[in-house]
């Protein structure tokens, strides 16, 4: 079949069927079940691993309140983790290229981080939108200034994420276009460009990965300001 | 009733299948819910997974297929199915076909490359849960034996308690037999002074009756010696001595 370039970022669709949930829940089924064993296998020994680890570096900074935070962040990375790297594969699709996605995982908890803070230390919450050791006459503009900064967040978390998958699942199909386009012309420049290529998948593989942490590890910064 | 019978031959049935297909059946009839899960004992893990060639294919269809076609089989089929892919565009090349040979080849790469590394790691953390089990495992048994040394030993010194006896009797007759010749000594001691003085007071008294008698005696003789006899024996001495200085005299 003839792909454009943004048939990879259409929502699928069978039949009429919004597929997107499946999309979603798919992942679940790569990871093994949790055995009731003592020593399990080696593959869910390496996932049990993993949950600690992500567990205790995000759980770290917080104190005792936060830690009610731990599941749904290291479920949120787990996803974003499995749809990031799933999503590099060919003729995949890719949840967490659609803003709408995003803004849905990134706006609610945002918000209830903002809540949480404005609910139980309303006075500190409020303080965050003033920075210490401000000079006077810079208190107003600052304060508006942090206001939108504080505002925009859900924003910026959703947008980094779509962006940078997109940029760079774009920049892949672009590449291996150029890369077939100039394998009859000029097959030299074709390896090169299918050399830059690996580079780039390299580093997708990477982005994949960092912005699936960072996303996180916002979220539990904004929890810490607000906890 | 019959479910009871199923439930007996579960494990026996689990059991005779072979280890992957017996953790499968387990997992699968659990969500049917139709007799109590055989919990114990849980059929062991299979010691390792399903043989596979290629890192993809199942050594099962290379068997299923050599007794018709030899070692090649698999692969003409491969083959086969690929161009026929192909050529009946079925499979298009695009650019995704080009994007799918870079990201296969990165993950290949990384899992011939630190495969080995990754699952020598997972069987360090499982080695590591039982090693601790066991050092918990053998630091009972530890404190167990030294207790059972200490025991020992100290039913030891049970034996050595009618030697520390004898050592004791000993000690106290000692103690009251040197207490006893002290006592003698002093009994004997005293008598001794008692007799002493008894003698003293004789040597004493005869001491005494003597200088008595003999200041007696001297004052008789005093008072018997009378002038005339004075002068005689003074005159005489005075002639012995002329006579002695002489022969003093003649001897020098």
């Amino acid at each position: 079949m003839n792909l454009s370039f943004f048939d990879q970022f259409a929502s699928p669709c069978l039949l009429g069927i919004p597929l997107i949930l499946l999309s979603l829940l798919f992942p679940t089924l790569l990871l093994p079940a949790l055995d009731k064993r003592w020593l399990p296998n080696r593959l869910s020994a390496l996932q049990l691993w993993l949950l600690n680890q992500i567990t205790k570096q995000l759980m770290m900074p917080l104190d005792k309140k936060g830690h009610k935070w731990a599941m749904i962040l290291t479920s949120l990375m787990i996803l974003l983790l499995t749809t990031n790297l799933l999503g590099l594969l060919p003729y995949t699709f890719t949840p967490t290229t659609q803003l709408s996605m995003n803004m849905a995982l990134a706006f609610p908890l945002w918000l209830a981080t903002l809540l949480t803070g404005l609910r139980t230390q309303p006075s500190a919450t409020l303080g965050h939108l003033l920075p210490e050791g401000t000079p006077t006459p810079l208190i107003p503009a600052l304060i508006l200034i942090e206001t939108t900064s504080l505002l925009i967040r859900p924003l910026a978390l959703g947008v980094r994420l779509t962006a940078n998958l997109t940029a760079g699942h774009l920049l892949i199909q672009l590449i291996s276009t150029a890369t077939l386009a100039l394998l009859p012309l000029m097959p030299t420049v074709s390896i090169l460009t299918s050399s830059i290529l690996l580079l780039l998948t390299i580093l997708e593989l990477a982005v994949a990965m960092i912005q699936a942490y960072v996303f996180v590890l916002l979220l539990s910064l904004y929890l810490q300001e607000n906890i | 009733m019959l479910s009871r019978l199923v439930l007996r031959a579960a494990p026996a049935a689990l059991r005779s299948l072979p280890p992957p297909l017996a953790v499968g059946v387990l997992h699968a009839t659990r969500a049917l819910h139709t007799t109590q899960q055989p919990l114990a004992p849980l059929p062991p893990l299979p010691e390792k997974g399903g043989e596979v060639r290629h890192g993809l294919i199942p050594e099962e269809l290379f068997k299923f297929l050599y007794p018709k076609t030899g070692v090649t089989g698999p692969y003409m089929l491969g083959t086969g199915l690929v161009l026929y892919l192909l050529s009946k565009e079925i499979y298009v090349i695009n650019h995704e076909t080009v994007a799918a040979i870079c990201i296969l080849s990165v993950i290949i790469y990384g899992v011939k490359k630190y495969g080995a590394a990754v699952a020598a790691f997972a069987d360090k953390l499982n080695e590591e849960k039982v090693a601790v089990a066991l050092a918990v495992k053998n630091k009972a048994i530890q404190t167990l034996e030294t207790a059972i040394e200490e025991e020992k030993k100290e039913q030891w010194r049970v034996e050595g308690r009618g030697y520390l006896f004898d050592a004791k009797r000993n000690n106290v007759a000692m103690l009251l037999e040197s207490n006893y010749r002290e006592r003698l000594l002093l009994v004997y001691n005293e008598v001794k002074k008692r007799l002493d003085y008894q003698v003293a007071m004789q040597l004493l008294r005869r001491q005494k009756e003597q200088e008595h008698m003999i200041q007696w005696v001297e004052k008789n003789v005093v008072q018997s010696i009378t002038p005339q006899q004075q002068k005689e024996s003074i005159a005489k001495c005075i002639l012995d001595l002329k006579a002695l200085s002489k022969s003093a005299q003649a001897a020098v």
